[in-house]
Formats: C-alpha cells, structure tokens, sequence
C-alpha cells in the first residue's frame, strides 16, 4: 500500500487529498484548523483518514502541504521584531513606499503601517552606483551603530537593503557579515539573497515580509514535521510554493519568501491539472469561499504568473501564481442602504458565525442564506457533516432584508443572489478588460465551497458558455500540492540595450544555470529529470514597466538577439496591442525557473453510465422569478458520460452545485461535471 | 417611472462595470508611459444631454468626477452610428481645461436613437505650442499652448477624418505617441459601447434608459443626505497662490460657502482677476463647472464613502464665478497650468468645509511640490535624456481621529514616485537623498503629514531642469482647531554651500556639471492644540527623525533630555504654551500674518472690487501697479480698512485717462 497526500491548511478548514497508487482512487476529507497548535490538525486529519479510508501513516509515501501560517502571521502582524539597514539617505523607503494611496477620492486614506516603523530603521554609510561599482565602500563604524540601535530597541532580527545591490551584493554582505560577527545572535536577511531585483521599495518590502514571518514559519514547520514523525509518517514532507511548485519543507525554513501565497497557488495549479483534462485550455477559474473569491486565468493550459501580489496589506515582488481576490463569498451579508438599495457585502459573517442557516449564532442574511431560502440548499448537510443546514433561520434573516425592501422572501433571496453575482461581475470585468480577454472563449472553472453554488449565475452574467465542477471542488487546492512540481525562480537584473546583450545574456544565464542546479541538486536533493525555462524582462526604452518574455535556450546560447527582439514584439502586441519594431529595446530582468519534474498520479476513470443518473429526489428551486422542479442528484453515483439537464441540484460531501434551467451537464470520464448552456 | 431599487443596484454595479472596463482597456492599450505612469485620463459614460452617470474609480485622474459633455455634444447635430468626436479646445464648450488634454466622445445607438455616450481625455505629454509638453506658467495666450481643435468628427461613421489627423501629427513633437494614445482612447470608446450592448440586453432598452437618470437621482439623494446633517450657515474662506505669474505678486482664491438645508453655494466673488500667465482656470462661468467641483468631491467622498460617483453628487452645490477672475477667464488667457490653481482652489474648498465640520475634516494638505523633470546628457551613453524623475508631493493634513499621512495622502494620493534604482540608471544624475523632510509638518494633537524632498547632483553642462506646480514657497498649509501651519516648499541650489541659491518659486533653470538641486513639498498642518499631543507620541516622532529635539520642545513643549522625556520640564513648557495659545480656528504661519498686515481683508477686497470695474484687460496690469505702490510704503502707511488703497488705486486709474472717469471706488 502507498499513498500520497495532499494537505491543504486553511484559517478555517483542512482539506485532505488522498491518491491511492494501487486503486488509483482518490479519496478527500475536511478537518477543523487548529491554528493554536499548527501541525495538530494534521495529526487529526491523518487519523480521520485512517478511520474513515484505512489510510495508514506508514503507508504515506509523499506528503505535500499548503500553509497561511505566513500570510496569517503579517495580517495578525504577530511577526519577530525586526529591525531594517538601509543605505544613509534613504531610510524612508518603507514610510514613503511608491506614495500612491489605496483610495485616492479619499482625503482620509492611508498606508499601511510599515512591518518595520521608522525607530527600527538604521542608516548605513557607502554607496554602490547604478552600475555595480562602488563610490564609497561601507562605513563599519555606522554598522556598529546600527547595532547598537538594534540592541536598543530589542530586536530580534535584520533586514538589509542598501541600494543597488541587485547588482551587486558586496555591501548587503559585508554588513551581515559584520552583523554576524559582532552579534551572532541576531538573524540577518540580506534583500538581494530574498529576490535580486531593481527597484528599492519593491525588493526591501519583499526581504522585510520574509524576515518577519521567517522565524515563525520555520517554527510551524519544524513542528510539522515533528507531527508527521511523531505520527509514524515516513515521506519528508514537501510544501507548496507560490510560484505552484514545491520544495522540503527543510527548505522553506530559510526560504520562506517563496511559499506565502501556497495555498491559493496550489488551487490554481490544481485547476490547470482540471483545465488541461477536461481539454478547456484556457479557462477562468474561480474559487468561493465563506469571505472571498479568488480569480485566476489559465492559459493554454497553464497558470499566469505576476509580482506585487499581496501579503495582508504589502505586496511581494517575487513570481507568484496570479490570482486576484474578490472581496465576496458565501458568508457576504445583505443590507439596505439609506436609499433602499440593495447590497451584498463587504462584510462577512465568514466561517465564524457563518451564514444563519449554519445556526452558529448568525442573524444576518448571507449569500449562502439566499441559496438556502431559494431551495438549492438545505437538502443535506454540508462540509463532511460539520455543518448543518437550518432553512428556517434563513429565512428568518432573509425576512428581515425582505421587510425594508417590500418584496417576497423568495424575490428577495434571488436580488440577494442577482445582486451578488453583479458585484463579481464588476471585478471580473476589470480583469477582463485589464488583461484584454474576451470571457466567450473562456470555460469558467468553479470550485472552494461556494463555487459550484454561484458557478451558472455568474457565468449567466458574464456571457460564459462552458463551465467545468471539478470532482472534489472543496479541495482543489490540496490537490493542486500533490500534482505540483519541485520548482524555484533565479533572477538577475543586467539593465541594457538589447543590442549589445550577447555577452550579458550567456554570461548572466550561466550564472543563473548554475545557481539553478545547486539549488534542485544540492539543496533539494531531487534526483529526476529536470528542464530550465528562460525569460526575461524586457520593455522600450522610456517605458516603465517590463513584460516577462519566454525565450528558447538557443537564442540565449547563440545570442540570437534577433529572435528575443520579435519574441518581445510579439508579447508586447499580445498584451497591449500594439508593438513598435523602431523602438529601442532594453533587456532589465534575466529569468531562469528550474522544474524537477513530480510523478503524477493517474486518476482512475470512472465507470461509464448507460442510462440516464437517477434522481436520489425532486425539489422546488426558484430563480428567474419563478418556482422550479428540480431533480436532486448525489454526486457520487453519477457515472461518465451521464447526462443532466436542469434546473438540477447535485450535491456532494463538500460542495452543491447548482444547475439552471437551459444548462446541461455531462459527466466527463473523470467526473468532473461539464455545464453547458 | 424609476427603476426598482433592487435592478438600480445591480445596474450600478453594470454601469462600473463599463466605466473600469474602458479605463483598463486605455491603461492597456495606450503608447506613452506618461499616460501609464501618471493615469492622467479618463472615461465614462454620459446621458444623451452629457451629464456622466458611469465613472471609473480604480484607475484615473481623480477630479473629473461628472464631468458635463453637454456643450461639446450639442456641437453636432448630425451625428451617426460610429462616430466618434475629439476636442481639446478648453473654450469651445469649457468641456476641456487645457489643451494637452484631449477629450473623445461617441454616440451609442439603439435601433437608430442615441442611448448614451462613452467619453473620456487622456492627457498628452505634447500638444505643441511654445514649449515642450506644452505648458509653462509664462504663457500669456491660450495660442502658445498648443494647437487647439475645436469638437471635431475624429471618426465619421467608423472612417477616420485622415486630414484632421494629420494636422495633429504636423503640430505636435512626438506625433506617434499621439496617435497611439488616441488609438487607445478609440479602443475604450469602443468597450464602453460594446458594454452599453451588453447591457441593454440583459436590463432592457427602457430600465437602462431609465437607470442612467436613476443612478443620478441616486447619487443626488444620498449626497442630499449628507449635506442636510451639515450645520447650515456662511462659512468664507481664502488662500493665496505664492505669485500670480513668473516672479509675481500674490493672488488670492476666495470663497463665501453657503450651505442652507441640502444645497451648496460656492461664491468665489473676491478671487483676483484673470493673470496674464497660464494658471487661469477656464470655466466659462458654469455653476456646476468640473474644476470647481473637485474640491466638493473630495469632501462628500471622503464625509461618506458610499457615495456613488457621478454627476449626480454635483447637482447639490452651484457656483458663482464672475466673468474675467482666474476662476472664469476670457478667451485668450492662457489656461495650461491651471492644475497650480485647482490645487488651491481645493485647499479654499477644504479650508470652507473644516469650519463647517471641524471635528470631522482635516488641516490643509501638503502642496506645491513640483513635477521634476531632467533634461541632460548621459555621459555614459551620450544619449539626450529627458525625464521626468519625480511628483514632489507632501502629505495630508492632520484630522480629527489620527495624523495626516506622510510623504502624500490628502488630495494628493494618485501619483506615484520613480524608485531611485531606476532614476540612477536612466537619467545622469545621483541621487544623495530621497525621503521625508524633518521638520515639515505642522505641529498639533494630530499632525500634519511629511513632505518628500530630493536632492541630486548633475553631470553633464547645460542640464534643464524643470519643476512644474511650484508653489507655497511662502503661503503655507494651513493648520486647524489649534494645529500649526506645515512648513513651506523649498528649491534651493547647492544646499549648505558658500554658493548657495535659493530659488524660490522657479520652475525651469539650467545648471552645471557638478552643482546640486535639493527640492522639497510643504509640509500640511496640524490639528488641535500641539501640547495635547501625548508627549510619547511626540518623543516617538523624535526617534523616527520626523521632528528635531528643538522642535519637540517650541512646538510641543516637550523637552528632552538624556534620551528621555523630562516630564516636569515638559508640564512646565506646555502650561506655558496653553496659557499663551489664541483661540483662532486657522493657523497660517507668520508669513501670511505678516502679508494680511498689510493687506487686510478689507484691502484686498477694495482690490478685488476695484479692478472687477475695469475692462477684463486691464485688471492683471493695475493690480500690479497697486502691489508695486503699496511694496513702497512706509510701515503703516496702508490703513487696514481699505480707505488708503482705495487712494492708491483712484490714483493709478487716474494716471490712464483711456479708463473712463465714471469709474469710483
């Protein structure tokens, strides 16, 4: 027997992903987090797998995992207390950040308090150029005095960023090494070691986020593993990475930076797995939870990536899996505004008290509320039975909505949903528009625990035609960890003409190569087969932003400059429309990604259906302002190639979905659910 | 009959839909990184009448909110199905405010009627004129700013006017970024129609015609709300730009704010004449005129955040601008830097509404802070480099709740800085210092936000360097409920050495290999009583290096020694300070004080009256004449009550018998 897990830690939920390499069976499970004793919902979840499937913990022989332990630890800002060197003359980066304020009608909008407050920020003497070269070496002594400062606000730890040490580190390192003799206790983060980019603000707000979490991180995943040990698990355990890969978990304790966003990366990698066997290349996938919606666009098959993703309030400068995150789920509550107007969030009831149907002791009218008094929901318990359903308190809450509006409780729960679903329309239209993508030739894929819910309605309203329901849409994301593959980013800033790189493009790659190869042969240990990626940054002189260019090893070997140039053309006419082939390109960022390639586990197929799914019963749904029959159908007895027409509701252990009147599904021979309308 | 409320929510949410999609659309698409970098642009949808119902909120310049298009729109009756119309005439129609912005409308048909219109600017780097990027504060005529085109048919039924086009590109320096910029303008044009289908489709032909006015009246109400549980009353309010021109004399913005029940009145009657430089403000008298708006949008915005933005929020407030003041100019005066004034006429609106809500509203704003812009040789490459390298900008002022915010906030929150690394590697300068200035804030129980400065040294002989939006070099922000005044702007010319300049409010010089520019903001005030700030936050204040030790212990009477607070020194100081403290709402700083010693209230408005009874062209020249002639009184000679200025002022009439004699004073 060996089984390989995917764990997915949430603020509130564990999900479980288990594949079977005999049966080739995929089993999943939910427990609470327990976020007092990080590792201890692991132990638990190992057990309820044990009990509910057989699963024992000798028997597990690949253990990947996503955490929020990071982002929770800059959102609760319960970090170390870390102190930041900065060159003399520049000690307000943090303070003054790239000035623009998150809401400029606002006369009272801020910035976030930074990680590091100004007391903690010591100014070091010495100066590198533009070019790498040095104009005044470091000044030791106002290293001493740094420390001293440091000592003298009790910190714990060290950022360095001084300026352009992307280009070159001599200083950041003399400094930790000063550090380090004079004050070997303190850890020290030097920012060109975190991400080696241009642009100060960006590479010393990435180091600080990372110095702040780091002690914290490595804490909880010591912990795990001495859980997973303690357990009678023999796999090392492996965590999710934003970039969608993974590495040891013995990794991220010094490289924390890279695994912040892991769970929604892994969700996304999840569904690109999903993109790719259900042959929807490229799909718009959507996962809902209880206070938020995270978007994301695949593309031939594979995740988009980005910077400047955001930690709580500060953004990362280092490749992550994009998603952007849309401030409405299903615990978003309904409310009427001074004018009558209805409206569906911000707020949320989210996971604690929950919607009122969760009988938790919320009063207010949720999304999931709407579902519930419209009869999509209610038929069964949800969340592996650790929810139950109440319809009565939902419709006590949407009662209260149904008042100030004057309408009926049903009318009122279907505005609750319409309005709702405008609201992601609104968001979703902004990435459409932003990323130049036509929704029509798009598959929206749905999943989180309110997902399948929304999935018809909000592809209705923005003129989706085909939508994919994974089979275990509650746990894409510890499914994506499983299928993920070991993976690490290496940048290198040269800032030059493209037409005199050649020598800069083959030195700078094989520096990276190398770096590339230490880290996944010697670091990792990975002994399979690996491939490198290149790309780079490129922009027209004058522009102020760069656009990530693939580019083939040959060109970069042979110095092809010709072909990176049409590349470059090319991706900037895909992006923007337009190109300028007279234009003077600079050549900013060298990139190298490094993939050891994961086994993948192959699913097993389902049994195929003759005949069509029955109905485990017949419920009345309303929506489009009137009472529908619809069929109920258990999702674990329907079989590939059957097909639904709706209104339907199917439901399953962590998730309904919610089939309108028009739609058809058919079960693909994975099961996953493919709705067409 | 007004939509249900329930569709009018959904529709909204359609409707900004539409706006952010056109805005995402013309960030995307455009050429120049000005419009990427700045987000100097627009869109919208308007009625068929031109009222905005549909802004854009997450990218975008901030003060365009309800923008009118009526004027332009009536310029053509004939209008077609893939028409789109451009102007950027500031007085044809006061729909445009200064000529490198350039303002795009398009009909959107059903079954053959116009539905609504998609519209919207971009600011151009260059629209040609006397100098490059078109604007400078010496202008004196809107011809040298530019070339104008009056509302033009860009696109007749889907064909693009090649003529008009190619008379652009003739008159401007960098035609392709031009026209790649309108490119992209016409591509959000088209995404707001396709959106409008859209949703005419799925609401209806008749709730989206509806809903347009709907979402208006919405807005309205919700804005009505607001203004009723305002206290009703008369609140007056001034400030005063540094120079009205190149080296000039003061120029007061002045503002009588009438709230009664729930409507507005801004009266800016006592505002100095139309100038003979660029910083006029071309309204053309509309009550509702979107500079004069910007202000109030601010205020309501940020009062009560759910405010919907459109045009509807403007319908409470209507203006009074009389003919040929720098609020309402005539035709030619120049108008290009006219952001100088806004900026002003802003801190005139917040300085009205703090009287108003005091607990509520903040000190003044950081401003005057300039655009740097480089001009120089790389000798690195012996490449030309013109940059701009940096917004100077300063933070919000002090409020009710917290501090103003530091390095920017306030009303200026949308621009965003040019990291060091970069500016380095571009342009041929090095940077010694980027960060806030000590000192700069206005001290008070919350104080003012920081200003930024820079400072850097050239390379290479003949470098131009421009800071445009110079100002408040001497009037500063003012502080409120007890709070100081922030520090003023400063430009200086090799700083700390024996060839040290101060450059005052200049805005273009050149300088040589070697010498150093240091710039800063002002700083903004404070509010509330200074010694009512704890005296840890204040020593914190210290140990972050915003305020000195000296300063801690002359504004906030809190004194330090051995790196600690020495309490009873500090109760000493600051019963002191209470016992002394004036009960004045507003702190201006000495340096007005000592301006409004001389010229009271009741001077500059024997000022202001006498020359709004003069022809329009005449106004800008004796009102230098009279600041010239008082400049040369003794001390005291200018009685406070007007009676001698009036003196001085029938004297200068009387020395141009071309004047008519009826005129009294």
């Amino acid at each position: 027997m060996s089984y390989r897990i995917g764990v997915d830690i949430g603020g509130t939920f564990t999900d479980f992903c288990a594949f079977d390499e005999e049966s080739r069976a995929v089993h999943t499970l939910k427990v609470l987090s327990t976020p007092d004793k990080p590792g201890q919902e692991v132990v638990h979840g190992l057990s309820a797998l044990q009990e509910r499937y057989g699963i024992a913990p000798a028997d597990v022989s690949y253990f990947t995992h996503g955490t929020t332990v990071g982002v929770n630890t800059v959102i609760q800002r319960k970090g170390v207390n870390l102190c930041l060197f900065t060159t003399k003359n520049f000690e307000d980066v943090l303070e003054v950040a790239r000035l623009k304020m998150p809401d400029p009608y606002d006369l009272f909008s801020r910035r976030p308090v930074p990680l590091v407050t100004k007391e903690k920020v010591f100014q070091i003497g010495g100066r590198i150029l533009a070019d790498g070269s040095e104009e005044e070496p470091v000044d030791e002594e106002s290293v001493r005095a740094a420390i001293a400062g440091v000592r003298a606000a009790g910190g714990e730890a060290v950022v360095v960023a001084l300026l352009h040490a992307y280009r070159n580190a001599a200083h950041e390192h003399r400094v930790r090494d000063i550090v380090h003799a004079e004050a070997p206790d303190l850890a020290v983060i030097c920012a060109c070691d975190v991400w080696p980019v241009i642009r100060e603000y960006e590479r010393t707000v990435t180091a600080v986020v990372a110095g702040y979490v780091q002690p914290r991180v490595a804490d909880y995943l010591t912990a795990l593993e001495e859980s997973l040990a303690g357990a009678g698990v023999p796999a090392e355990p492996m965590i999710t990475k934003s970039n969608g890969g993974i590495m040891s978990a013995a990794l991220g304790k010094t490289q924390c930076a890279q695994m912040l966003l892991s769970g929604t990366a892994a969700g996304v990698i999840g569904a690109s797995y999903v993109a790719r066997m259900t042959e929807s290349a490229n799909t718009m996938s959507i996962d809902i939870g209880g206070t938020s919606a995270d978007v994301a666009f695949i593309r031939d098959g594979a995740p988009q990536f980005g910077v400047g993703e955001m930690i709580g309030e500060f953004p990362i400068h280092i490749p992550t899996v994009s998603v952007t995150s849309i401030g409405e789920g299903g615990g978003s509550i309904a409310w009427v505004d001074a004018q009558g107007v209805l409206k569906v969030g911000p707020e949320s009831a989210g996971s604690d008290p929950g919607p009122a149907c969760y009988g938790k002791g919320g009063t207010r009218a949720a999304i999931t509320d709407a579902f519930c008094v419209c009869g999509f929901l209610g038929q069964a318990d949800l969340g592996y039975s650790a929810v139950h359903i109440d319809a009565v308190l939902a419709r006590k809450a949407v009662g209260e909505v149904a008042k100030k509006l004057g309408l009926g409780l049903q009318e009122t729960a279907e505005a609750i949903i319409q309005v709702a679903v405008s609201g992601m329309y609104l968001e979703v239209s902004k990435l459409l528009s932003r990323y130049g993508i036509d929704p029509r030739e798009f598959t929206l894929q749905a999943f989180g625990g309110a997902g399948p819910m929304l999935a018809c309605f909000v592809a209705r309203e923005l003129g989706m035609q085909r939508i994919v329901v994974p089979t275990t849409p509650g746990v894409l994301s510890a499914f994506g960890g499983l299928i993920a593959d070991i993976k690490n980013d290496f940048i290198k800033t040269v800032y030059c003409d493209l037409d005199t790189a050649t020598d800069v493009l083959r030195e700078g790659y094989a520096e990276l190569e190398r770096s590339a190869t230490v880290w996944l042969r010697d670091e990792q240990g990975f002994t399979g087969d690996a491939t490198l990626l290149y790309t780079a940054d490129i922009r027209y002189r004058g522009q102020s932003f760069e656009i990530e260019t693939i580019l083939q090893e040959g060109w970069v070997k042979t110095g092809d400059l010709a072909s990176i140039a049409d590349a470059f053309h090319a991706e900037h006419a895909r992006v923007y429309d337009h190109a300028d082939e007279e234009a003077a390109v600079q050549i900013i960022n060298l990139r190298l990604v490094i993939v050891g390639t994961a086994p993948k586990p192959e699913l097993n197929p389902l049994a195929k259906g003759s005949a069509a799914p029955e109905p485990i019963g017949e419920i009345d749904v309303f929506y489009d302002g009137g009472t529908h029959k619809a069929a109920l159908y258990d999702r674990t007895a329907l079989l590939s190639g059957q097909r639904i027409e709706g209104p339907a509701v199917i439901q399953q252990d962590d998730c309904t979905t919610c089939i309108l009147g028009g739609y058809t599904v058919e079960i693909d021979p994975y099961g996953n659910l493919l709705i067409s309308g | 009959m007004a939509i249900d409320k329930v569709t009018l929510g959904i529709l909204a949410n359609h409707c900004a839909a539409a706006a952010e999609s056109m805005a995402f659309t013309l960030y995307r698409t455009a050429h120049s990184t000005f419009v990427k970098e700045t987000e100097d642009f627009t869109t919208g949808l308007t009625t068929p009448d031109g009222q905005t119902f549909a802004t854009p909120t997450d990218l975008g310049a901030t003060w365009f909110v309800g923008l009118n298009y009526g004027n332009v729109i009536r310029a053509f009756d004939d209008y077609e199905d893939g028409d789109i119309c451009m102007t950027n005439d500031p007085y044809s129609g006061y729909v445009c405010t200064h000529p490198p912005d350039m303002h795009l409308w398009k009909p959107i048909f059903h079954e053959g009627e116009i539905v609504c219109f998609a519209v919207g600017h971009v600011h151009n780097t260059d629209v040609g004129g006397a100098v490059p990027a078109s604007l400078s504060r010496t202008l004196t005529e809107v011809h040298q700013e530019g070339i104008r085109i009056p509302p033009t048919k860009l696109l007749s039924a889907g064909v693009l006017n090649q003529p008009i086009l190619d008379v652009i590109r003739t008159n401007v320096r960098v035609p392709d970024q031009n026209w790649g910029d309108l490119k992209a303008q016409i591509a959000a044009m088209n995404t707001g129609e396709r959106k409008v289908k859209e949703m005419i489709a799925r609401f209806g032909i008749e709730t989206f015609r509806q809903g347009m006015f709907d979402l208006m009246d919405y807005a309205e109400a919700q804005t009505r709300d607001l203004v009723r549980g305002l206290p009703d009353g008369v609140y007056e309010f001034s400030d005063y730009l540094d120079e009205d021109s190149a080296g000039g004399h003061p120029c007061r913005i002045a503002l009588k704010l009438t709230i009664e029940g729930d409507g507005i009145e801004f009266d800016f009657t006592g505002s100095d004449p139309q100038l003979e430089s660029s910083i006029n403000m071309p309204t053309g008298g509309d009550p509702r005129h979107i500079l004069m708006m910007v202000g109030l949008d601010y205020v309501l915005y940020s009062l009560d955040p759910s405010i919907l933005l459109n045009s509807g929020m403007t319908r409470v407030c209507h203006c009074i601008l009389p003919k040929g003041t720098i609020v309402n100019p005539e035709f030619p005066a120049a108008v290009g830097m006219r952001s100088l004034t806004e900026s002003r006429v802003m801190d005139v609106i917040f300085g009205a509404f703090a009287q108003v809500a005091p607990d509520r509203l903040a000190a003044g704003s950081a401003s005057g802070g300039p655009i740097m812009n480089v001009n120089s040789v790389d000798h690195r490459t012996g490449r030309r480099v013109v940059a701009s390298i940096d917004p100077i900008s300063g933070g919000a002022g002090g409020n009710p709740r917290e501090d103003g915010t530091d390095g920017s906030g306030g009303n200026s929150s949308f621009l965003k800085n040019t990291p060091v690394e970069i500016n380095e590697a571009e342009v041929p300068i090095r940077i010694l210092r980027y960060g806030l200035t000590k000192d700069s804030s206005g001290a008070g129980r919350y104080r003012g936000g920081l200003a930024t400065e820079l400072e850097f040294r050239v390379y290479a002989p003949n470098t131009k360097i421009t800071a445009r939006n110079r100002d408040r070099n001497r009037f500063r922000a003012w502080g409120t409920m007890g709070g100081r005044a922030g520090g003023p702007s400063s430009f200086l010319l090799n700083p700390g050495s024996n060839h040290e300049v101060d450059l005052g409010n200049t805005d273009i010089l050149t300088v040589a290999p070697g010498d150093v520019i240091k710039v800063a903001c002002g700083g903004a005030g404070g509010w509330g009583n200074p010694w009512e700030r704890p005296a840890e936050d204040v020593f914190m204040d210290v140990r972050r290096g915003f305020v000195s030790p000296e300063r801690a212990e002359q504004d906030y009477g809190v004194v330090l020694e051995n790196g600690g607070i020495d309490e009873a020194a500090t109760e000493h100081r600051r019963n002191d300070m209470k016992s002394q403290a004036s009960d004045a709402f507003f702190d201006f700083g000495s340096e007005r004080n000592e301006f409004e010693a001389v010229w009271t209230r009741a001077n500059y408005d024997v000022l202001t009256e006498g020359l709004a009874a003069l022809p329009t062209h005449w106004r800008f020249f004796i009102k230098g004449r009279v600041f010239e002639a008082v400049a040369k009184l003794e001390a005291g000679g200018a009685t406070s009550d007007g009676t001698a200025l009036a003196a001085i002022m029938r004297d200068i009439v009387a020395e141009y018998p071309q004047l008519t004699a009826t005129q009294t004073y």
